[in-house]
């Protein structure tokens, strides 16, 4: 066992890439919301791209650390500490036997992604360790971290240290793809695209509601039961957006009036309560380039740069060498 | 055939226009002829009441080369020839503690023993699957069967439970909250990651529940703990 929940924060789970290849059985995909710090995170620590995470909302977690590991942050901006000492998000950090590592609440931005070396040691169910807390599967025991939980890493070298993430953008601007039942708010559009929109309280991982100006369907808000995609726009009835996600129902029955590019789900889920966005129309294929170039860019490490902070990232090196220089 | 994107790594093929069994006919025959040519790239093909939606992964595919595939397919073709189907029999303990609501049936002018015979006397076509996982959206039900669903929801319906909401029948494959007439309940996990097939049908199958009384009940609930009990699967064919 390496790391212990001392707190386990507002809404604390382990997430990995999503379970896919199971909706056709109704199984939502789950995994972590912002993909890109997910990525970004595992990528620091040389981990596979698969690997479990955990996923901090709002307000993080603490723990107390049982063995010496490595662990990378990326995402919202949260206070962190080791004991005393404060670390900043999106860096590599050795933490030692002993100590505890604690998270606050996000002053920018509402999810932060923690990765240990070779990904955390969880069970998978169907082929993922995302957890579903609606469904109750995956994760740990299908449900948020609790105080006492005890988590395992995988361990093994990490391969790079001296990388720090660069700020991503936050501006409102989200670029969306014309949706299932796009017809029928043809009277609605420039509604839908000059008026700005609000994130309510009820934003969560399965889907966030906003407030705004009201889109009418010609023909109805109801549509057959059809498969969801992340980040569908559904309209019901009161005719405000619904923008679904991750552990969105795989089937719904509300006119969708667009789809957010995948691209702008990593800027649109670290927005919180209070804040507004603004959408504009692309293009399906447009909207494609725009994420492959995206991955190929988290890839590349464009959103590294290097961290000079060497104290933090080779503790047991630096600590002995701080030790020798006492004597 | 209409085919349509609405997101980067998706396409969606409608086939129809309302609930038909003929539509999921020609659904589930096509998924098969897609899966058949096994085109790269594609992760998963997801069947609902009128279309289909291939997801595909934008790095091994081309959406302009699966949609020349699907175009290829000759639609006409779908419903010729005989088709083979699967029926999945779900042991169901009607009434008591499982099922509460059968008894209210009275207003529908039936006894429960009516309720039981009319519910498990004829196979329900599985049109799609979602709403929760393995939670399955059925046809077929019997007119004098449906009923409105209650006017306050249940805080807590046990997983497994066999209920009607409106024209539809269905059941709960985890707890749930919910407003369904809940008719009875199956020993059988609906849900088993463990199991070869952790849901027990899928789009295109058939659901036939099998009245049992409270011991069978149990003898299954034991059999399927220890990982003994092998659910009743049949292929049948028509045409």
């Amino acid at each position: 066992m390496v790391l212990k929940v001392k707190n386990p924060g507002l809404f604390t789970t382990v997430q990995d890439k999503g379970r896919s290849g199971h909706q056709a059985e109704g199984f939502s995909p789950a995994g972590a919301m912002d993909w890109r710090a997910y990525m970004l995170a595992n990528l620091m620590l040389g981990n596979d791209g698969d690997s479990a995470v955990l996923e901090m909302t709002l307000h993080g977690a603490s723990f107390e650390v049982l063995e010496d590991t490595v662990i990378a942050t990326a995402g919202a901006e949260m206070p962190m500490h080791v004991n005393d000492r404060a670390v900043e998000i999106g860096t590599v950090v050795h933490v030692l036997k002993g100590e505890t590592l604690a998270f606050g609440g996000a002053s920018e931005g509402a999810r932060t992604y923690l990765a240990a070396a070779g990904g955390f040691d969880i069970p998978g169910v169907l082929g993922s360790t995302s957890t579903h807390t609606r469904s109750g599967i995956g994760g740990m025991h299908g449900r948020t971290l609790q105080t006492g939980d005890r988590l395992k890493v995988h361990g093994g070298s990490v391969t790079e240290t001296l990388l720090r993430v660069k700020n991503f953008e936050n501006d409102a601007l989200i670029r969306v793809i014309p949706g299932q039942q796009y017809d029928r708010f043809k009277e609605n559009l420039d509604t839908f695209y000059e008026s700005g929109y609000e994130l309510t309280k009820d934003c969560d991982r399965m889907g966030f509601r906003l407030d705004g100006a009201v889109l009418e369907a010609a023909g109805g808000h109801d549509v057959l039961s059809e498969p969801t995609q992340l980040g569908s726009i559904q309209i019901p009835k009161d005719g405000k957006p619904i923008i679904l996600l991750n552990d969105r129902q795989t089937a719904g029955g509300y006119a969708r009036i667009a789809t957010v590019a995948l691209a702008d789900i990593p800027k649109l889920v670290q927005k919180r309560q209070g804040d507004e966005i603004r959408f504009k129309e692309i293009d399906v294929r447009e909207a494609a380039v725009l994420y492959k170039e995206e991955i190929d860019r988290v890839n590349a490490g464009f959103y590294f740069e290097t961290d000079n902070n060497f104290s933090l990232h080779r503790r047991p090196l630096s600590e002995k060498i701080e030790s020798i220089m006492k004597r | 055939m209409e085919i349509s994107q609405y997101s980067e790594n998706a396409l969606t093929i409608y086939m129809g226009d309302d609930i038909d069994e003929n539509v999921n006919r020609q659904l589930v025959s096509l998924k098969q002829k897609i899966e058949a040519q096994e085109i790269r790239g594609i992760e998963e093909i997801v069947i609902s009441y009128t279309s289909l939606i291939i997801y595909f992964d934008l790095f091994d595919a081309d959406a302009e080369e699966i949609e020349k595939a699907v175009r290829n397919i000759d639609t006409d073709s779908l419903l010729e020839g005989g088709f083979e189907y699967r029926t999945v029999e779900i042991p169901v303990c009607y009434g008591g503690e499982f099922g509460p609501d059968i008894e209210s049936f009275k207003e529908n002018g039936l006894t429960a023993d009516e309720v039981i015979d009319m519910h498990s006397g004829r196979e329900y076509l599985v049109y799609m699957l979602g709403f929760m996982p393995g939670f399955p959206y059925l046809g077929g039900l019997d007119e004098k069967l449906h009923k409105a669903r209650l006017d306050t929801p249940r805080m807590r319906i046990p997983a497994g439970t066999v209920g009607i909401g409106g024209e539809q029948t269905g059941m709960y494959p985890f707890e749930s909250p919910g407003g369904w007439n809940l008719l009875g309940r199956t020993p059988v996990p609906l849900f088993d990651p463990g199991r070869e097939e952790p849901i027990l049908y899928r789009a295109g199958d058939r659901i036939l529940y099998r009245p049992i009384d409270e011991q069978e009940y149990g003898e299954i609930a034991r059999q399927a703990a220890r990982g003994e009990y092998e659910v009743k699967i049949e292929m049948r064919s028509e045409g």
